[in-house]
């Protein structure tokens, strides 16, 4: 008897288990990204029982949160200078690689896994974040996990989970219309599912729209799954992410014997049928337009031809929970998309920060200038997208239209280090939370894609960016 | 970790839905690299005047509490119990949103659903602090949410029979579930970490038997 069809996810979770109990299971972690903000108690943890660090050279650490991207080496914050030096220290008394300002590879935890070679097929990947869900574009189990599991992945390189988590598919169809970015397609899948929508659930992303994406795309998709309350998202493993791994010098990718024989193991990450997903929720690429969030969670979107909702129209959420959204906001229910003005633009972050939504702003930027009364901020996501935008030319797109150009970090996705918003300030931002303050306090953040981040910056408004790309310059 | 057994609060209830970790705390206040004094940061930016919000460095001093928020009407100050809207703790993992709800003294969280009234990653941080997350089914939870509205409202938690008692005239008793494993670390306060490392040899074997390109290619 043929056995029953599985899903990519359940087939890896099958591979990383250790042990089980009546109702947990121990995973076996083979990577562990740590940045600074995450990982001081869980150290400080491990100093006090006197436990070390498992497997150290599983163990990878970058600085990203606190770091100011105008000049990375300038940190004035008392306490920020001083949770960077506390993974400093850490790193060195227990072993860690750390990824430092200046190394040539420090970046978002989530940009440099991947560009380093550390994210691959099949593998189990943790980090005190929850946008590592980012790392299942490769067709990983990747998620995010508190403190204490930080600690205890360090002393014991595994991981206990409860309930095992149930299997939904995304089925994206069609063909993405030009001036649409992956970031609409994610928008739309938690538009329609909702912030809670996926609670319990590890997502895979399937279907030709998905198939056609480069890796950067995947990742930007892969990475807000945490924002539909999904565990974790992932896409199987293709010719486009083995090309990712492979055509690139990348330090910890396999190579020889060792390739040829995680490609052979690779070609076995795919869902059998989809018959085995516990549920499944389809979209259509080709009929979507670009998407703007317009309230307090990014489940509260729009089409930016569309306008803002009446309290009593929003899916997922009660009236008076829509009023406080609206109130947050500043926003009349009724008000075109399109007439709302913007003080700021960010792009940049986990999501949006690769040297692919770079080229997509820069093609909206050339020959263009930012608004009267706008502030661009254009910030990429590692060392190396740094490099490369430069060698791209893409640096002097920005600065010739008035935007800044700046070191990597996370930077405006939340308010930990210089680069954040005023109370009252409205954003046009490419990060993956709208939630009250999270770019600071009073600030008001909408997300949109790269290329509609650029649209807004250029206009000082919501401006839909297929009338920009359609009128070239 | 404190163990818990039976425990018996006031309980709050703040009636929102999708609360993020941002809100419960501000991420200007994840840069202490301690484990403690987060207490006064609990929902920081809706708790406080505006304005009132303490310096990140200085924890205890902070403004007025601000009217409006519900958790700082005089009938919640003792509540060590906090009842919530549905898909509570959504968003950022930081640890330090449970902190901040265990250190400000509550003990569980109560919310409505079926899986999906907490967050994963709240939860399972709550679970590893002793903050217990309860899910009622919705009913149970209105039942409970009205009392508490209509005025002082006392409940008892009984993990060991995994049973919440509202108590009024006469009391009710809802039946809940948690995962054994974490009912029984919380039972006892145990160490997470030096019960795995019972499974030490399993552990080893499984890394000896580990594909080699999984490893590292250096």
């Amino acid at each position: 008897m043929p056995s029953a069809p599985d899903t990519l996810f359940h087939k890896v979770w099958k591979r990383h288990v250790v042990t089980v109990t009546e109702d947990a299971t121990l995973l076996y972690i083979d990577r562990h990204l740590v940045h600074e903000v995450t990982s001081p108690q869980a150290f400080e943890g491990l100093r006090l029982s006197g436990r070390k660090v498992r497997r150290p050279e599983l163990t990878f650490a970058t600085l990203d949160h606190n770091v100011p991207t105008e000049n990375q080496l300038d940190i004035r914050e008392p306490m920020s200078k001083r949770q960077v030096e506390a993974l400093r220290t850490n790193a060195k008394e227990f072993g860690v690689t750390l990824y430092d300002m200046g190394s040539g590879r420090q970046g978002i935890v989530h940009v440099i896994g991947p560009e380093l070679g550390l994210t691959l097929p099949g593998l189990t990947i943790v980090c005190g974040d929850s946008h590592t869900s980012t790392h299942g574009a490769f067709g990983s189990l990747a998620f995010g996990i508190g403190t204490s599991e930080v600690e205890h992945v360090l002393a014991t390189q595994t991981l206990w989970q409860g309930k095992t988590p149930k299997a939904l598919g995304i089925e994206v169809k069609g063909k993405l219309p030009a001036g649409l970015e992956p970031k609409d397609i994610i928008l739309a899948v938690i538009r329609a599912i909702g912030t809670g929508g996926a609670t319990g659930h590890v997502l895979e992303y399937y279907g030709p729209a998905i198939s056609a994406m480069s890796m950067e795309g995947r990742m930007t998709v892969c990475n807000m799954s945490i924002e539909a309350g999904a565990r974790a998202g992932l896409i199987a493993p293709d010719d486009t992410t083995i090309q990712y791994i492979t055509a690139t010098k990348r330090p910890f990718a396999p190579t020889g014997a060792a390739l040829e024989s995680a490609l052979a193991d690779w070609k076995l990450l795919q869902t059998d049928d989809p018959s085995a997903f516990d549920r499944i929720v389809t979209i259509d690429a080709s009929s979507l337009v670009p998407q703007v969030t317009w309230g307090t969670n990014p489940a509260m979107t729009v089409d930016v031809t569309g306008r803002i909702p009446e309290p009593d129209q929003v899916p997922f959420t009660s009236r008076e929970d829509a009023r406080r959204s609206l109130e947050y906001m500043g926003l009349t229910p009724g008000t075109p998309i399109s007439e709302i003005p913007i003080d700021i633009v960010f792009i940049g972050s986990c999501t949006n920060g690769r040297i692919e939504d770079l080229r997509s702003a820069a093609q909206v930027f050339r020959g263009r200038k930012v608004a009267a009364g706008v502030r661009a901020l254009i910030v990429p996501g590692s060392e190396p997208v740094r490099e490369q935008a430069i060698a791209e030319g893409l640096d002097r797109v920005f600065t010739e239209a008035g935007a800044e150009w700046r070191q990597a970090g996370c930077s405006m996705c939340l308010a930990m280090n210089p680069d954040k918003l005023t109370p009252g300030q409205r954003s046009a931002s490419t990060s993956n939370r709208n939630f009250e303050g999270r770019q600071g306090p009073g600030g008001r953040t909408h997300l949109v894609s790269a290329a509609m981040a650029a649209a807004a910056a250029v206009t000082g408004k919501f401006t839909d960016v297929r009338t920009l790309l359609s009128q070239g310059v | 970790m404190e163990a818990f057994l039976t425990y018996r609060g006031r309980a709050a209830l703040l009636d929102w839905s999708d609360v993020n970790t941002d809100l419960i705390i501000p991420a200007r206040y994840l840069k202490r690299i301690e484990r403690t004094g987060y207490g006064p940061l609990l929902f920081a930016d809706k708790r406080y005047v505006p304005g009132g919000a303490p310096d990140p460095d200085h924890p205890e001093s902070h403004g007025e509490l601000a009217s409006d928020f519900p958790l700082n009407a005089s009938a919640n100050q003792d509540a060590t119990i906090l009842i919530v809207g549905r898909n509570f703790g959504c968003g950022s993992s930081r640890e330090h949103a449970v902190w901040a709800v265990a250190q400000a003294g509550y003990r569980a969280v109560i919310a409505p659903g079926k899986d999906d009234g907490f967050a994963d990653i709240f939860e399972g941080n709550a679970l590893n602090n002793g903050l217990l997350p309860i899910e009622l089914p919705e009913a149970d939870w209105e039942t409970i949410a009205t009392a508490v509205r209509t005025g002082p409202t006392e409940i008892t938690i009984d993990l060991l029979r995994k049973r919440v008692t509202l108590h009024g005239n006469s009391d009710i008793e809802f039946a809940f579930d948690v995962p054994e494993g974490n009912r029984e670390r919380i039972l006892k306060g145990l160490d997470a970490i030096a019960e795995t490392l019972l499974n030490d040899h399993a552990i080893t074997r499984y890394e000896q038997s580990a594909p080699v390109w999984a490893g590292l290619s250096v």
